[in-house]
């Protein structure tokens, strides 16, 4: 089954050849700017411009997979969660391909491409990983911080998500405090990692006491923006990386400890972790020993682009949409959900 | 004998024409508001509040406080001159009770020693659906004895009140589980300084600045605040701009707005710079304009003006849109276009200390 992907939801323009679980190519527009056009600096110019690129990232990504459009089977792409403009793109385009060349169409949520993203397996079909229902998922990015049952294929549930702030923007944002610029992530991870990540503050632990699985991390940014107001800048910049390394412990045990709870009350072990800021060593290395005490196991996206907006997994998880018959059914009234949820793509 | 009504979407006529035949004889009505249950009696009728009392055991000289069918009746039965009317006007409709001198067209069992009167045109469609039809004010109390907490249940109301007392209960409009909002910031206008006498979930410091003490109060004066400036828009759609640092609860703002909308999955736009809710249209008839669509900005991560291009702005400035737009100081030459094109509203939170907050509310921004 060869699948055309395409994902627009956010800043990236994306599009990918899958043909079932694995990915013939994969092209994201701004990781080729970087490499090519402008050594290595993305203009913000250049972001969210998805009309002016998406024609040459398909045409990209079809040439690199050595295929023509008449070649494709179905043609998917991601209809929310998102940015309503950017989202839009995507699927204004995947409608134009599917009615010239007669191909059917397959709507992505875009949190199911992450929940699959632990199995996209490159072009050789690597690497082989079984499929062992159920599973928990964690997925954490700079947009969404959510755990979510994935119990069979395209069957979803969600457990706990953020009600304001996602952990990876409460990131951000911290790091802008520090008097750092976009994307703070990494750089809150390297300074933590300068200070052996130790928690010398301990910042509150957003809804940690509170009996269920939603997450809160405005609080926690807001307790950080005192402490940080009490501090001379000598003292801040004294401290900056303990700082950085107490902040970011604290919205780590935030999610290993909201996840832990899921694991308790749902008894499934087998995690799966998806989204940029899984690719944080720190984190990788709490969740890793939560499942070492629960004795789980734990799948990471096999590829670090993966982690990332990319359409390879959209792809992977329109396969098996497909396989149960979930396609498009009017492309007329298939239109783009910003605030799309799990629970409206699940299959049940 | 005691005779309950469900409030239902389709019942609304019946529970309307009911409660109307009950205050005209005079009678005794438990009915929903936009804080606590209440109990209503014909404001203009003397033994009908004097059984109020009797139910309240209430002493004589403490005020009870009335609703009026429509703010521009207002005069009718209380003295208003122009600087009390440009404070009323910004309060009302919402929760909150304007004390003034009374013209005594009500019964002045209702009044305080000073002859003054407490005044409430609540932002709820049945009381003023009720009290447009009835055309005469009702009492604004809640539904409780003297002294003790007021309910937000028909079951806590039944299973507090003692059964004598539920004997002069005429009509019991059951309207299920109210929202927790706390009873009404009663505010004293009698004098030139501003008097805040009770403390609700709006509180003001001065006609257009406001103070919360926690997020939940954020929540409410937004949801207060868009409330009222939804049927002011002149058609245009509508568009907040809201300027605060970091942390200051400008989210927290867009979250209370949205339940005027029964939306209530709204999250921080940060990251994808906006997102877009559909408002189910159905629900809303409350001399509001239609609105259609809720558009939630964030323009914290925004860098270049060029980036506008790409957010879809003139897409979100259509009739019908209702747009929060944070960090709108980011917005450069783009508010021009807001400003000509929408009824712009200018909301600016401030810290004040860890809890506190003032929120700023501008018709025209500087």
């Amino acid at each position: 089954m060869i699948i055309l992907a395409i994902d627009t939801s956010c800043d990236e323009t994306s599009a990918a050849v899958t043909k079932g679980q694995m990915v013939i190519a994969n092209v994201v527009y701004s990781q080729v700017l970087v490499h090519q056009k402008w050594g290595g600096v993305v203009p913000s110019l250049a972001k969210r411009g998805h009309e002016e690129r998406i024609d040459w990232v398909i045409d990209s990504t079809l040439k690199k997979a050595k295929i023509t459009k008449k070649d494709l089977d179905y043609v998917a792409v991601t209809y929310g969660p998102g940015l309503a403009i950017a989202l839009e793109v995507g699927i204004n385009k995947a409608k134009e391909i599917a009615s010239e060349f007669d191909k059917k169409l397959i709507a992505v949520n875009h949190m199911e491409g992450h929940l699959y993203s632990s199995f996209v397996q490159n072009s050789r079909g690597n690497p082989k990983r079984d499929w062992q229902f159920p599973y928990l998922g964690l997925l954490v990015s700079g947009g969404h911080t959510e755990l979510v049952l994935f119990s069979s294929h395209v069957e979803y549930q969600i457990l706990g998500e953020t009600r304001d702030d996602a952990a990876g923007e409460s990131l951000d944002k911290a790091a802008r405090m520090l008097g750092f610029g976009y994307p703070g992530g990494p750089v809150i991870e390297k300074l933590a990692k300068e200070a052996q990540n130790v928690d010398q503050y301990h910042f509150p632990r957003p809804m940690v006491k509170i009996n269920n699985l939603e997450f809160s991390f405005s609080g926690l940014k807001t307790s950080f923006l005192y402490y940080l107001q009490k501090l001379s800048d000598q003292e801040k910049i004294k401290n900056l990386r303990f700082l950085a390394s107490s902040y970011q412990e604290a919205v780590f045990d935030t999610l290993v400890y909201k996840t832990n709870q899921a694991i308790k009350k749902t008894g499934v072990k087998r995690m799966l972790m998806g989204g940029g800021v899984a690719v944080n060593a720190r984190l990788r290395q709490k969740v890793r020993a939560l499942v070492r005490t629960s004795g789980g196991s734990i799948y990471f996206p096999p590829f670090s682009y993966l982690n990332f907006d990319n359409a390879a997994m959209i792809g992977v998880a329109a396969y098996y949409r497909a396989k149960i018959g979930l396609i498009v059914q009017s492309a007329d009234e298939f239109d783009r959900v910003p605030r799309l949820s799990l629970l409206q793509s699940t299959k049940n | 004998m005691t005779k309950t009504l469900s409030l239902l979407e389709k019942s609304k006529k019946t529970v309307i024409n009911e409660t109307r035949k009950v205050l005209a004889q005079g009678g005794l009505v438990v009915f929903p508001s936009d804080t606590v249950y209440g109990l209503l009696v014909d404001a203009t009728n003397e033994n009908a509040v004097k059984k109020l009392i009797r139910f309240k055991n209430r002493p004589h000289g403490k005020a009870i406080s009335v609703f009026i069918p429509d703010l521009n009746n207002l005069h009718q039965y209380v003295q208003v001159d122009h600087r009390q009317d440009k404070i009323i006007r910004t309060l009302l409709p919402g929760p909150f009770t304007v004390i003034l001198k009374s013209k005594h067209q009500t019964s002045k069992l209702l009044e305080s020693e000073n002859g003054t009167l407490g005044v409430r045109v609540p932002f709820y469609p049945l009381i003023f659906d009720l009290l447009n039809i009835y055309q005469k004010p009702a009492t604004a109390t809640s539904a409780n004895i003297g002294g003790r907490s007021p309910h937000y249940s028909i079951d806590s109301l039944l299973k507090y009140i003692p059964q004598e007392k539920q004997n002069l209960i005429d009509l019991i409009v059951d309207g299920g589980k109210l929202t927790r909002n706390k009873p009404s910031t009663i505010v004293d206008l009698t004098n030139p300084k501003i008097k805040v006498l009770r403390r609700g979930d709006v509180e003001l410091k001065n006609p257009t600045t406001y103070i919360s003490q926690s997020a939940k109060q954020t929540q409410k004066i937004a949801c207060f605040l868009v409330g009222k400036y939804q049927s002011k828009t002149d058609g245009k759609p509508l568009v907040f701009i809201i300027q605060g640092d970091l942390g200051v609860g400008k989210t927290e703002f867009v979250k209370g707005a949205a339940t005027n909308f029964q939306i209530t999955n709204i999250i921080s736009p940060t990251f994808v710079v906006y997102y877009e809710y559909e408002i189910n249209t159905g629900k809303l008839e409350f001399g509001t304009q239609k609105f259609y669509k809720f558009i939630h900005y964030d323009l914290y991560n925004i860098e270049d003006a060029e980036e506008f291009r790409y957010l879809g702005l003139d897409e979100a400035l259509k009739d019908g849109s209702i747009v929060f737009i944070e960090w709108g100081e980011k917005l450069g030459e783009e508010y021009k276009k807001i400003k000509k094109q929408a009824k712009a509203i200018y909301i600016t939170i401030k810290h004040i200390d860890r809890q506190t907050r003032e929120i700023h509310v501008a018709e025209q921004g500087v």
